[in-house]
């Protein structure tokens, strides 16, 4: 008796994804309000006022600014934490 | 006399809002919602923009995950804030759902004006025979009432 050949099967994409943070990217809009998004940050990351002041001006003033990293489930429920507020942000693999 | 919609007190945000403005509230937020639950407009990209623009696959594994999560937390927000119209304290959560349904309101009457005049010298000089000028307006007032609900809430933060 032969015993099958087991190829495992690896899902490359994952662990990459496990060892190589993603981060959370935040777009300028014209339309959201500056405290709004002030506002936001904090609330979502637990930001001192600062730092979220900061965040939000480099939104406005850049076009974009990281505003979190992590595993890609982390960076997934943020950029669905920044789109219920009416955000507009996206996750992207920090190469 | 103007006075504040929205005021911080013990640890809540009270809610006061004028009976005309309660009205106007009662006629665009079912709008809202019947918008979300038609998801044929446009607009309504503004509300799930893509998680992923530069993977497609990604995209729509991003979209099955989150199913209808985020249509299903707008439209239970919308009925808490009908339901605190007349009046109401709200917690931390609760403010959360009011800020969210007031600025997706704003970010749809954003898309129905040329949302980059938005600040513009063009649009603040809206000429009133515009089709566009009630439109400006509702924009700025919920807007309005979107600042002073930050401001009031802005103390749940210790610092």
């Amino acid at each position: 008796m032969t015993a099958p050949l087991v190829t495992p099967e690896v899902d490359t994409g994952e662990q990459v994804s496990f060892d190589r943070p993603w981060k959370v990217i935040c777009w300028d809009d014209p339309v959201n309000l500056m405290s709004y998004v002030t506002f936001v940050f904090r609330k979502v990351f637990g930001f001192s006022k600062e730092k979220a002041h900061r965040l939000m001006m480099q939104v406005h003033t850049e076009g974009r600014a990281v505003v979190s990293s992590g595993n890609r489930e982390k960076a997934e429920l943020d950029v669905f934490r920044l789109h219920e507020h009416g955000l507009w942000a996206t996750l992207e693999r920090d190469d | 006399m103007l006075r504040r919609r929205f005021k911080w007190k013990s640890g809540r945000v009270v809610v006061e809002i004028p009976p005309d403005e309660q009205e106007m509230l009662r006629h665009v937020l079912p709008q809202l919602r019947e918008m979300l639950m038609a998801d044929d407009d446009p607009a309504l990209r503004r509300l799930a923009p893509p998680a992923r623009p530069d993977d497609e696959e990604a995209e729509h594994e991003y979209r099955d995950m989150v199913g209808d999560d985020l249509l299903r937390t707008r439209l239970e927000a919308i009925e808490l804030v009908e339901n605190g119209i007349e009046g109401a304290s709200l917690d931390e959560d609760q403010v959360g759902a009011w800020m969210q349904s007031l600025n997706a309101l704003r970010l749809i009457l954003g898309e129905r004006l040329d949302i980059d005049m938005i600040g513009n010298e063009a649009l603040t000089d809206l000429d009133p025979d515009d089709d566009r000028a009630p439109v400006l307006a509702l924009f700025e007032w919920i807007g309005w009432l979107l600042e002073q609900l930050v401001e009031a809430a802005m103390n749940e933060f210790d610092d």
